[in-house]
């Protein structure tokens, strides 16, 4: 019976509370200030006593945020900075409980593996190894483009011979590692007369590789235009090349984005491998920081440089895939 | 419907003995039809019975393994004819539509023209317009196929064959992916071109609607002909016994 009754009020409060607008809704809040109270406490000294004004002031900030996001914030944004703001501290206080409890010598990881102090020219060698790595994606990026583009509207013609070319450097090319057909190609084609500098050496290896991705991924998009469609180019008096340019390549192109995307961005990152070869690229050029400052810290900063590289690379295609996606949406 | 008798004497659109084969099976087994110009004809039968690949053979987008086809006059099954040529004078509309998905309706009729009539776009992008006027689609020039409706969609597809001035147009059973109550508006555009003197073949078994604008009903079974005549004596009055056992289905 007394069951019946909790379990009966439970229902009315959410009932009352659960569905109320969430200007209304207040738990949310306790929930952001556990969390922001460990953000507090992740600024304080590790073994020290937590400091009672720091922790009052970032509450303070804390609800400061809050009343200049409810002044700002339209009520449809208004729940989504909460979840975020939610969530953010929920990870923050798993880092803190980590940061403070797992027993690491935090001082030696910094001296190790951040120690800025012996950064002088690294940056510059950063700059340059990123020049060359950028210098390797694009080209490699563009012809690769060219190439898979070119094999895979070749794939869909259904020529005998061109398929078994085709689908020879395909197979080769997607099971062979990078790392080896680079090798193979810096070291062992002069053998035979073909002699590439290091960096065009790395290009062709990674336009091989990616070509070879790609033409499966432009196939695959051409294959998945639907037959009415080339049938009503056709029936229109289009030829074969308009009906290729006009309507299943820019039907194709939005299929294609993601896996190409995709491709690319693992493009950028395969460059790294171009290090075994000795091109200047960013891997190399920290490795070389690390023998010439006696530290690993250029390595794990180096980490640094390829996300900041990266991330909005990844963050740009998902842009590109939404805008070219919009004709697909009512 | 209109009177063919001070046209040529050479039939618009003429079939001569066309058979198909598709990897073995004969799907055409000698079809002969011939409709004049400004003639509206119909095509019926059961599904499988080869009327739509026999469409489809007469522009070439299915190539008839024997027979010819002659479009006004001139043989267009020859290997020589210039296919892309002759397709541009014949249009043809499809039972899913199939517009071009990322290109607005303005856009969809307006590429045949500047591809392959090769009009400067702006003077294309005026005729698409018109086309698109005269099936009653002025406001929604802008908008891409998803935001259509069926009916719409399909009215775009007939704008897009008729913004290239084509000499026939081809209905492959243009309104049977269409909801009931769109049906009519489709309809009522095939009929405003049957009286402005088009020469049409039409896939339909809108029995109300053949019966006002077809001049001949040609029934397909098992690949063959095996009735044809003026539609409503077709209709009302089957000769061969698997018409009126597919009469007797539609009613």
């Amino acid at each position: 019976m007394r069951m019946n009754d909790l379990r009966a009020s439970i229902h009315d409060w959410r009932k009352r509370w659960a569905y109320q607008p969430w200007f209304r809704r207040y738990e949310w809040l306790i929930i952001g200030l556990v969390g922001w109270i460990a953000v507090a406490l992740l600024f304080l000294p590790p073994f020290g006593r937590p400091e009672p004004l720091g922790a009052l002031s970032v509450i303070a900030w804390y609800l400061a945020g809050f009343a200049m996001a409810g002044v700002l914030l339209s009520d449809r944004e208004k729940p989504i900075l909460l979840k975020r703001a939610t969530s953010l501290s929920v990870i923050a206080l798993f880092f803190w409980l980590f940061y403070r409890y797992s027993g690491t010598r935090w001082d030696r990881v910094q001296e190790q593996f951040f120690n800025l102090s012996s950064m002088d020219g690294v940056w510059e060698l950063y700059a340059q190894g990123l020049l060359v790595t950028l210098q390797i994606s694009i080209v490699a990026a563009v012809l690769s483009i060219l190439f898979g583009l070119t094999f895979g509207i070749l794939r869909t013609l259904g020529n005998p011979v061109l398929d078994l070319f085709l689908g020879l450097h395909v197979d080769i090319f997607r099971a062979l590692p990078l790392i080896v057909s680079m090798v193979i190609i810096f070291y062992a084609l002069p053998f035979v007369g073909i002699r590439l500098s290091a960096f065009w050496a790395a290009v062709l290896a990674l336009v091989l590789m990616n070509s070879a991705y790609q033409t499966e991924i432009f196939r695959a998009g051409i294959e998945s235009v639907p037959r009415g469609q080339i049938e009503a180019a056709r029936a229109l008096g289009l030829g074969p090349g308009a009906t290729m340019r006009h309507v299943i390549l820019p039907q194709a192109f939005k299929i294609v984005i993601p896996p190409l995307a995709n491709n690319l961005v693992s493009l950028v990152k395969d460059t790294a491998v171009a290090y075994v070869i000795t091109v200047p690229e960013l891997l190399t050029n920290a490795q070389q920081a690390v023998t010439w400052k006696r530290s690993p810290t250029p390595l794990v900063l180096s980490m640094f440089v390829y996300l900041a590289t990266l991330i909005p690379l990844i963050h740009l295609t998902r842009h590109l895939e939404r805008r070219l996606g919009a004709w697909n949406t009512r | 419907m209109s009177d063919a008798s001070d046209e040529t004497p050479a039939p618009m659109i003429e079939a001569r003995g066309i058979q198909k084969y598709f990897s073995g099976v004969h799907i055409l087994r000698g079809i002969d039809i011939s409709v004049a110009s400004g003639e509206v004809a119909a095509l019926m039968g059961r599904s499988g019975s080869g009327k739509s690949t026999f469409l489809r053979c007469l522009n070439r987008i299915e190539e008839p393994t024997y027979g010819d086809v002659l479009i006004d006059g001139t043989i267009i099954t020859d290997l020589r004819t210039d296919v892309n040529r002759i397709r541009a004078d014949i249009g043809m509309v499809f039972q899913d539509y199939n517009l071009f998905p990322h290109m607005t309706a303005l856009e969809n009729v307006a590429l045949g023209l500047i591809h392959v009539r090769k009009l400067p776009r702006s003077e294309a992008q005026d005729a698409a317009a018109a086309a698109l006027e005269r099936v009653d689609l002025a406001d929604h020039l802008a908008k891409y196929p998803q935001q259509l409706s069926g009916g719409q969609q399909q009215r775009v597809a007939i704008a897009r064959s008729l913004a290239m001035r084509p000499k026939a147009i081809l209905f492959d059973e243009p309104t049977s992916a269409l909801d009931p109550e769109m049906v009519h508006e489709v309809l009522d555009v095939i009929r405003t071109l049957a009286a402005e003197g088009m020469t049409m073949v039409v896939i339909s078994h809108e029995i109300g609607f053949l019966r006002k604008v077809a001049d001949q009903l040609i029934m397909f079974d098992a690949g063959l002909v095996v009735e044809r005549g003026p539609t409503a004596r077709v209709l009302d009055e089957p000769e061969h016994e698997r018409t009126r056992a597919f009469m007797k289905v539609l009613r």
